[in-house]
């Protein structure tokens, strides 16, 4: 019980602190500039859009694999075990560490990718991963889909393994085909974790952060450039606390906004 | 012949996932020249421990070490020892209105919040109690942003337990600390696992609270001890990926050891919560 | 059970609390910079008998902290390591402690005026350690072999490039245009020598000046004749082509001139040849880019990181460092006998210095420098004309300056 209120007075205070932060400016006024500036901040836009790709197409792909390999493990006879254990290890990693190998992956003269590209035959010249200004976030999209892939893949397959039999063999016995099974009895009894998974997931890329942070530090130029970042920087590099604050607050609102919708279906279901 | 297909798939996800990390083990094992050799040396490279001699040796990196594992334990022993209790009170006792759901869901929000949001007001707060650079005051941050999670874990875990055990051993004359110690907690083992694993794991990986929060090797941890191998003009693989790959090791036997009771504790916790 | 391991583990961390009264900490940058300081650092401790602690961070994350430590007053640190360009804001606010006694007269003046602040005349709040400033590394057995004299323009570089890139199979220039701090300090010797530059003297943005514009075209010119992806290089990279000799010019810093002799890294060991900054219109500048040191207004031990100072950037100590593989700022180290016989580029280093430059004094050059940065890589990567770029650029400095931030 106590805990619950230490929870949220220590929730809630830094919220205010920002808040006020956010509106007022250097000289100690309230002002709404700092809120206002953001619709003109180009940057800003960018950074916005740019998370917003990164969500989408993380999750979608994050997702994709993450069911295909749940399903696929969990049609293994033996080995299960084993394959699930390798599996997670992306996910285990602290994100720096991660970070950290994929750069060395990534370095287009001397990386590992590359050089393996090269050892086929491939061209390697204009494949400038993540310093290459096009390519970066692709780059950065993979390594993230390399890492969070399995924490899908953990969700989905307790939610498979979760799954009674008694319809399955309802299903088979009926003559029913393997993509018959899937959809109509697998799929609406995945639906629950499918939505928790999602939700999870997507919270946690919308505030991606230590793996930017370790590859590109938002380049080349706004390239990589996500929420977080721009936030992280406006507040610790050009020391614009009161900016960075108020951007938080709308990164925060849509967040909220966002997950309500998504956390209500998962209720009603 | 679909079994060896399924298999071969497998085995090609197995080695995507496993590939970079073991790049990451023989860079850290290579000599300087040949970390960058072409083409790229798989094995059959001299081997050498000098990274790890560099890095461990000259004393910062143990010290991060030492940090990152104090500031585990303890954040996690913390975040269990107050959110067990708060689980089972909310799981078990009666509460007005919608409370029980409400609380699911700011517990969710939590979650949501940038941390950017609160690094600041932390860091000042933090400063005023002069708790600022300091392993207590970054085990307390830690503790407050797992603690969310236990309760949210391990109240489902609670609900899946029936009334009625704990029932009958009250009536035997336990009394409510002792029936939960005795009886529900032995329970719910593997859901307790699976979140202290997650806390362990969530609190030995973090980085930006740490970046922010610690300002000299007293309180630095791992993480951000690796990333500041990422300097100005050279990046030290070698120091880098041999502080990164011991970095990795506690998280991975601790997880692939609690594996069974991961997949266990989310298919039951998670799942229904 | 349970409550003993509590109480354990609280003790270790409230143990961990502790600080002693004798005490130094200091910042320095990760890096080959920070090395010589550290070193010193700690045979000041042991020769005093103070406890004394390094802190190593990666140049942004450097500044970061210190921004965040002055500007705050925690005190975590005794002694920072800064580059000149932080200077005019970390100085803001009486964050900085003012130098007891002034400097003796034997450091090379271009260091001492990035101290002051006001820049050049007033109050001296840090002392210069680093005495690094741009220089032009290029492949002299590469121009003996093709009988061209050592440039001394950059035209010469471009016709050079064209050359050796051609016969030989390497790429005849190599520079760093990832955005940010690379491409801007590989782009100001340019400006410079075609007679632009970032601000003007009231400090209204200049950089879209034609012949700011044109120094920006000849950089994309001579970007044809480096590694593709080069809009993308930061430092390691274009220092990974000269070691690895396949690239045979560029703008360095004298950080890098012991690895390029280093056979253990090199395969030109020997091979590079050392100028000062070239020139083409104007007289040829290299960007200053010493390291100061400095103490931060919330230090708790200033007598001793103050002494700590003095004592590091005295003439002896100097030395070692030198010896230690770091550029002094004081000329009588330049101009010794010893060292140049073995530091060969000393005479170059030194001459660059003398005349290097400084960027443009302002507390907000972090976000010129930021903004900058992005317009300058997006021209050499090819997505954006260069006269749209620098017009971009001076539009977005001019609001930075407006708004103060």
């Amino acid at each position: 019980m106590p805990a619950l209120l230490v929870l949220f007075a220590l929730s809630l205070y830094p919220l205010i602190f920002a808040a006020r932060v956010s509106l007022t400016n250097s000289a100690g006024t309230f002002t709404l500039a700092n809120f206002a500036r953001l619709f003109q901040d180009r940057v800003f836009a960018v950074a916005a859009a740019q998370t917003l790709i990164f969500t989408a197409v993380a999750l979608t792909i994050e997702f994709a694999l993450g069911l295909g390999l749940a399903l696929l493990i969990e049609s293994l006879a033996r080995g299960r075990v084993l394959f699930r254990a390798g599996l997670l290890v992306p996910m285990l990693l602290p994100p720096v560490v991660a970070a950290v190998a994929w750069r060395l992956i990534y370095n287009p003269q001397f990386g590992l990718l590359n050089g393996t590209l090269r050892q086929f035959g491939v061209n390697t010249s204009q494949l400038t991963w993540t310093s290459g200004e096009s390519s970066a976030l692709i780059s950065v999209i993979l390594v993230d889909i390399w890492e969070w892939t399995p924490f899908l893949f953990l969700l989905l397959s307790a939610g498979l393994q979760a799954i009674p039999l008694e319809p399955l063999e309802a299903a088979r016995i009926d003559g029913a085909g393997p993509w018959q099974v899937f959809r109509d009895v697998i799929l609406p009894l995945l639906k629950p974790t499918i939505l928790l998974a999602l939700l999870l997931r997507a919270m946690d890329l919308v505030r991606i952060f230590d793996q930017i942070f370790i590859l590109t530090q938002g380049g080349p130029g706004t390239a990589t450039e996500t929420a977080s970042l721009y936030i992280y920087r406006t507040a610790f590099r050009f020391s614009n606390f009161g900016y960075a604050a108020a951007m938080s607050f709308v990164l925060l609102a849509a967040t909220m906004l966002f997950s309500r919708g998504l956390a209500r279906l998962v209720r009603v279901r | 012949m679909k079994r060896v297909f399924v298999y071969a798939a497998a085995a090609i996800a197995l080695v995507v996932a496993l590939a970079p990390v073991y790049w990451l083990v023989t860079i850290s094992l290579k000599r300087e020249i040949d970390q960058f050799a072409y083409p790229p040396q798989w094995i059959g490279f001299t081997a050498t421990l000098e990274h790890y001699v560099e890095a461990f040796s000259g004393g910062s990196f143990a010290t991060y070490f030492l940090n990152s594992v104090i500031l585990a334990a303890s954040s996690t022993v913390a975040a269990l020892l107050i959110g067990v209790p708060a689980a089972y009170g909310l799981a078990r006792f009666e509460w007005p209105g919608n409370w029980s759901a409400n609380i699911g869901d700011w517990i969710l929000s939590t979650r949501m919040l940038p941390p950017i949001v609160t690094i600041v007001p932390l860091f000042l707060m933090l400063r005023q109690v002069h708790l600022l650079n300091s392993l207590l005051g970054l085990a307390l941050v830690y503790t407050a942003f797992n603690l969310p999670f236990v309760v949210w874990m391990m109240r489902s875990f609670f609900e899946e337990v029936p009334k009625e055990i704990e029932e009958a051993a009250r009536l035997d004359g336990e009394t409510r600390l002792g029936a939960l110690l005795r009886i529900v907690l032995p329970l719910v083992r593997p859901g307790l696992a699976a979140t202290a694993v997650f806390c362990l794991i969530v609190a030995w990986n973090e980085f930006l609270f740490a970046l922010i929060l610690t300002q000299t090797e007293t309180a630095m941890t791992l993480p951000v001890g690796i990333a500041s191998q990422v300097t100005q003009y050279e990046i030290r693989w070698g120091a880098m990926s041999a502080a990164g790959v011991v970095a990795m090791l506690p998280v991975l036997v601790f997880a692939t050891a609690a594996q069974r009771y991961l997949v266990r504790g989310l298919s039951l916790g998670a799942v229904k919560g | 059970m349970f409550r003993l391991a509590s109480l354990l583990i609280v003790t270790v961390l409230v143990g961990c609390n502790r600080a002693p009264d004798k005490a130094l900490t200091i910042a320095v940058n990760a890096g080959v910079e920070g090395t010589a300081l550290k070193a010193a650092a700690k045979e000041w401790g042991e020769a005093h008998g103070t406890r004394v602690e390094v802190v190593e961070l990666p140049y942004a994350n450097l500044f970061e902290k210190e921004q965040l430590d002055l500007t705050s007053r925690t005190g975590a640190y005794d002694v920072i390591m800064l580059d000149d360009p932080w200077f005019p804001r970390l100085v803001e606010g009486g964050n900085l402690a003012p130098l007891p006694h002034n400097p003796d007269e034997g450091f090379v003046p271009s260091c001492l005026a990035v101290c002051r602040n006001p820049f050049g005349s007033g109050t001296y709040f840090a002392l210069p350690y680093v005495g690094n400033s741009q220089l032009f590394f290029y492949r002299q057995d590469l121009f003996a072999k093709y009988n061209l004299a050592p440039p001394k323009t950059w035209h010469e570089v471009l016709s050079a490039a064209k050359i050796i890139g051609t016969q030989e199979k390497m790429f005849g220039y190599v520079m760093r245009a990832a955005p940010g701090n690379a491409v801007v300090a590989d782009f100001m010797p340019l400006l410079w020598a075609f007679g632009g530059d970032v601000l003007d003297t009231s400090g209204k943005p200049v950089c879209d000046s034609p012949a700011a514009i044109e120094a920006l075209r000849f950089m994309v010119e001579l970007g044809k004749y480096s590694p593709p992806g080069y809009a993308g290089f930061n430092a390691d990279e274009v220092s990974a082509h000269l070691l690895q000799s396949t690239a045979a010019m560029s703008i360095n810093w004298p950080a890098w001139i012991a690895a390029m002799d280093d056979p253990s890294k090199s395969k030109v060991v020997g091979k590079i040849g050392f100028l000062p900054m070239l020139g083409e219109r104007s007289p040829g500048v290299g960007e200053l880019g010493t390291w100061l040191v400095a103490v931060p207004a919330g230090s708790k031990h200033q007598s001793d990181a103050f002494a700590f100072l003095y004592w590091a950037t005295d003439a002896p100590q100097m030395q070692q460092a030198a010896l230690r593989g770091n550029p002094p700022t004081r000329r009588s180290l330049f101009e010794s006998p010893e060292l140049t016989a073995r530091f060969r580029a000393f005479p170059a280093q030194l001459a660059s210095l003398e005349s290097a430059r400084p960027r443009p004094r302002t507390p907000l050059w972090n976000e010129i420098e930021n903004t900058f940065g992005i317009y300058l890589s997006k021209a050499n990567a090819g997505t954006m004309d260069p006269a749209e770029a620098m017009h971009n650029a001076a539009r977005e400095i001019s609001q930075i300056l407006q708004r103060g931030q």
